[in-house]
C-alpha cells in the first residue's frame, strides 16, 4: 500500500496561485474559503529602497500536512479524524460533531469548516476525487506551471518524491513538535 | 429489581410545586432583582437558541483562527462550578466534616443544576450535539481528552443525582459512597477539561502541566464562592451561630487556596516569560497588558483575600458580596482561558492573509452568543429556585 507524501521545490513558486484555483475547482471549495485548503505564504520584501532585502521576499506554498503524528486525529473525539489507507489524514463528515478541537490543536492551520456541511475539512491530497478516478497526481501539482510539487508514494524507493528525499536537502514545519509531517521542503 | 428501582424513585422526598409556589417569594429588592434577571435571561435564551437555529455558527463571532469562543468559556465556568460545589458537598457527607454538612444537600444539588446549564450551554456550541451523543458511544476516541472529559461528566452527573436523592432520604451511609465515586470521578473529568488544552502542543501558552492541576485549584476556590451566595440568599444574611461557624472554615480554607492559586498564577506567568520561549514569552507578556487578565486577579483573587485575612473570615456579610465579585472575577478567568489559548496565530507563512501580519488574533462575542450564555445562567439560576421549592435543601438534625 502506498503511503503518500509531497515534496515542494519552493524556491520555484511564483505565487501565481493557480494551485489555489485548481484545488478549489477540483475539491468543490466554496468560494470565500481562501487559503483555507491550500495557500501561498508570502514573505514580502523588507526594508527601504535602495537597500531592499530581496531574500526576503519568498514564497511558501502549503496544506494540511499529512502528519504521521498528527494532533488532530489524535484530539478527535468521535475519530471523525482518521488515516486513511495511504496514509492520509482524512476526515469524516458523518462523524465529524464540529467541536472545533482538532482546528486548535492543529499546529499549521490546515483546518477549516466546509459551510455546506458545517463540518471540518482540509486538503485530502484529492483522495475523493483524481486518486479515486485512478489519476496519479494532485490538483496542485498537476496545475503547477513551475513543478513546484511532487506527490508520490514514500514507500516507493523507485518514487520521484523518494528520489528527490535522497538527493535534496529538506525541512518539515514545526518539526521540533513531533508530528512528523509529510510535506517536505526541498532546499 | 423493576419493582425495587419503582420503590426507589417513588419514596424519593418531593414536594408538590405549583407555579404559584414558584412566583411566591419575599418581596425584596434582591429578589425581585433575581427574578428580573431569570426573566430576561430566559428570553435572552430563546432568543439566542432561535437565532442559532437560523444562522448556524455564522450567528457567533467564532472565526477559523480562533474557534472556541464565549460560549466554551461559559461551558467551562459552569462545569468548574459544578465540580466546585461536589467538592464542598463532600466536605460533610463523604469527608465527614460535620460543619459542613450544613451545605452537603445544597451544594450537591447546585453541581447538578450547573452541571446541566453548562450542557445546555455546550449543546449550541457543538455543531452537531445528536452526532455526538451517538458517535460518543459507536466511535469513541479513546485519546481525545474531550471525549474523557464528556463521557467522565456524564457518568459525574449521574452519581450527582443519585448522591443526592440518598441525602433527600438522609440515607448517609449510601450517600458517601455514591458522593465520593461521584468526587473522584468529577475530579477526573474536571483534570480531563484542563488537559483539553494542556494537551495542545500547537499552543505553547496552554502546553504542559498546569492546566489539568490548576482546573481543580480553582473548581475548589469556585466552589466556596458559590456556597457563600447561596447560604447568603438562604439565610438573607442574617446567619445563625451554626451556620457562621461553616462559613468562617470555609473562609480560611478559601484564604489558603487563592494564596496557592496567586502563587501559581505568579509562577506560570514568571515561567512563561524567562527564557522567552517564542509563542509562550510573547503571549504572556500580552496576557499581563489585558484588562481582562487584571480583572480576573482583583475580582477573583485580591478582594476575597484581602476581605478574609483583614477579618479573619468572619466577615460574612462582606464575604457573600466578595464571592459576587469572586464568580465575576472567575468568569473572566474562563474566558481568559479559552481566548488566551488561541491568542497567538497559527500563520503557517501565511503573512498577508490578512493584507497585514496578524500580530494577535481578535475575538469579541457576537451578542447572540451573550444571549444564550446569560441564558445558561438564568436557566441554572431558575432550576435552584425551583429545586428550593421542590426539596428540602436544608440540613436534617
Amino acid at each position: 500500500m502506498a503511503r503518500y507524501g509531497m515534496a515542494l521545490d519552493y524556491k520555484n513558486c511564483i505565487n501565481c496561485k493557480a494551485c489555489e484555483v485548481a484545488c478549489k475547482e477540483e475539491n468543490g471549495v466554496l468560494l470565500g474559503a481562501d487559503k483555507h485548503r491550500i495557500w501561498v505564504g508570502v514573505g514580502e520584501i523588507e526594508g527601504e529602497y535602495p537597500l531592499l532585502s530581496i531574500v526576503s521576499n519568498t514564497f511558501y506554498p502549503s496544506q494540511c500536512q499529512h502528519c504521521d503524528e498528527a494532533p488532530c486525529q489524535m484530539v478527535c473525539p468521535t475519530n471523525a479524524t482518521y488515516y486513511g489507507e495511504q496514509g492520509q489524514v482524512r476526515v469524516d463528515p458523518e462523524k465529524c460533531i464540529l467541536c472545533s478541537y482538532c482546528m486548535n490543536a492543529c499546529p499549521y492551520d490546515a483546518r477549516y469548516v466546509d459551510d455546506r456541511t458545517m463540518t471540518v475539512d482540509k486538503c485530502t491530497f484529492c483522495t475523493d476525487t483524481r486518486l479515486e478516478r485512478g489519476e496519479t497526481t494532485t490538483a496542485c501539482q498537476n496545475t503547477c506551471p513551475t513543478k513546484v510539487r511532487i506527490f508520490g508514494d514514500l514507500d516507493d524507493p523507485q518514487s520521484e518524491i523518494s528520489e528527490l528525499l535522497r538527493t535534496r536537502e529538506h525541512f518539515t514545519l514545526k518539526a521540533n513538535l513531533g508530528t512528523k509531517p509529510k510535506l517536505f521542503y526541498l532546499t | 429489581m423493576i419493582a425495587q428501582i419503582k420503590e426507589f424513585i417513588t419514596t424519593i422526598p418531593v414536594k408538590k410545586v405549583s407555579v404559584k409556589d414558584l412566583l411566591s417569594f419575599e418581596k425584596n429588592f434582591a429578589n425581585y432583582l433575581v427574578a428580573a434577571f431569570v426573566v430576561v435571561g430566559m428570553a435572552m435564551l430563546v432568543i439566542g437558541v432561535i437565532t442559532y437555529l437560523g444562522h448556524g455558527h455564522h450567528a457567533y463571532n467564532v472565526t477559523r483562527e480562533h474557534p472556541w469562543g464565549l460560549m466554551i468559556a461559559v461551558y467551562i465556568f459552569f462545569v468548574v462550578s459544578s465540580t466546585g460545589l461536589c467538592i464542598v458537598g463532600s466536605l460533610g457527607d463523604v469527608f465527614g466534616f460535620k460543619d459542613y454538612e450544613l451545605i452537603s444537600k445544597r451544594a450537591i444539588f447546585g453541581s447538578i443544576v450547573t452541571i446541566l446549564a453548562g450542557f445546555l450551554v455546550i449543546a449550541f456550541e457543538i455543531g452537531h450535539p445528536v452526532t455526538m451523543v451517538i458517535y460518543n458511544v459507536v466511535s469513541p476516541g479513546l485519546t481525545s481528552a474531550i471525549w474523557w472529559m464528556g463521557t467522565l461528566y456524564g457518568a459525574y452527573l449521574a452519581f450527582m443525582i443519585v448522591e443526592f436523592i440518598f441525602l433527600l432520604k438522609n440515607d448517609m451511609k449510601m450517600a458517601k459512597y455514591f458522593g465520593l465515586a461521584g468526587l473522584l470521578i468529577g475530579l477526573a473529568a474536571h483534570s480531563n477539561l484542563g488537559s483539553v488544552f494542556g494537551f495542545l502542543n500547537a499552543r505553547p501558552i496552554s502546553n504542559g502541566v498546569f492546566y489539568p492541576t490548576y482546573f481543580i485549584l480553582t473548581a475548589f476556590i469556585t466552589g466556596i464562592f458559590i456556597a457563600f451566595i447561596i447560604m447568603g440568599f438562604r439565610y438573607r444574611l442574617r446567619f445563625n451561630e451554626e451556620v457562621k461557624k461553616m462559613l468562617t472554615g470555609l473562609a480560611k480554607i478559601q484564604a489558603l487556596l487563592l494564596s496557592i492559586l496567586i502563587f501559581f498564577v505568579t509562577w506560570k506567568l514568571l515561567t512563561d516569560i524567562y527564557g522567552g520561549m517564542p509563542d509562550r514569552a510573547e503571549v504572556a507578556i500580552h496576557i499581563l497588558g489585558s484588562g481582562t487578565f487584571w480583572a480576573e486577579v482583583i475580582l477573583a483573587m485580591v478582594i476575597p483575600l484581602v476581605i478574609i485575612l483583614k477579618t479573619g473570615g468572619k466577615a460574612h456579610v462582606a464575604l457573600v458580596f466578595a464571592s459576587l465579585s469572586g464568580m465575576v472575577g472567575i468568569f473572566f478567568m474562563r474566558y481568559n482561558l479559552v481566548h488566551d489559548t488561541q491568542l497567538k496565530p497559527l500563520q503557517m507563512l501565511k503573512k498577508v492573509e490578512y493584507q497585514l501580519p496578524p500580530e494577535w488574533v481578535h475575538y469579541f462575542p457576537s451578542a447572540t452568543e451573550m444571549m444564550i450564555s446569560i441564558g445558561g445562567l438564568a436557566f441554572c439560576i431558575a432550576m435552584y429556585w425551583v429545586g428550593t421549592k421542590a426539596f428540602n435543601l436544608d440540613a436534617d438534625h
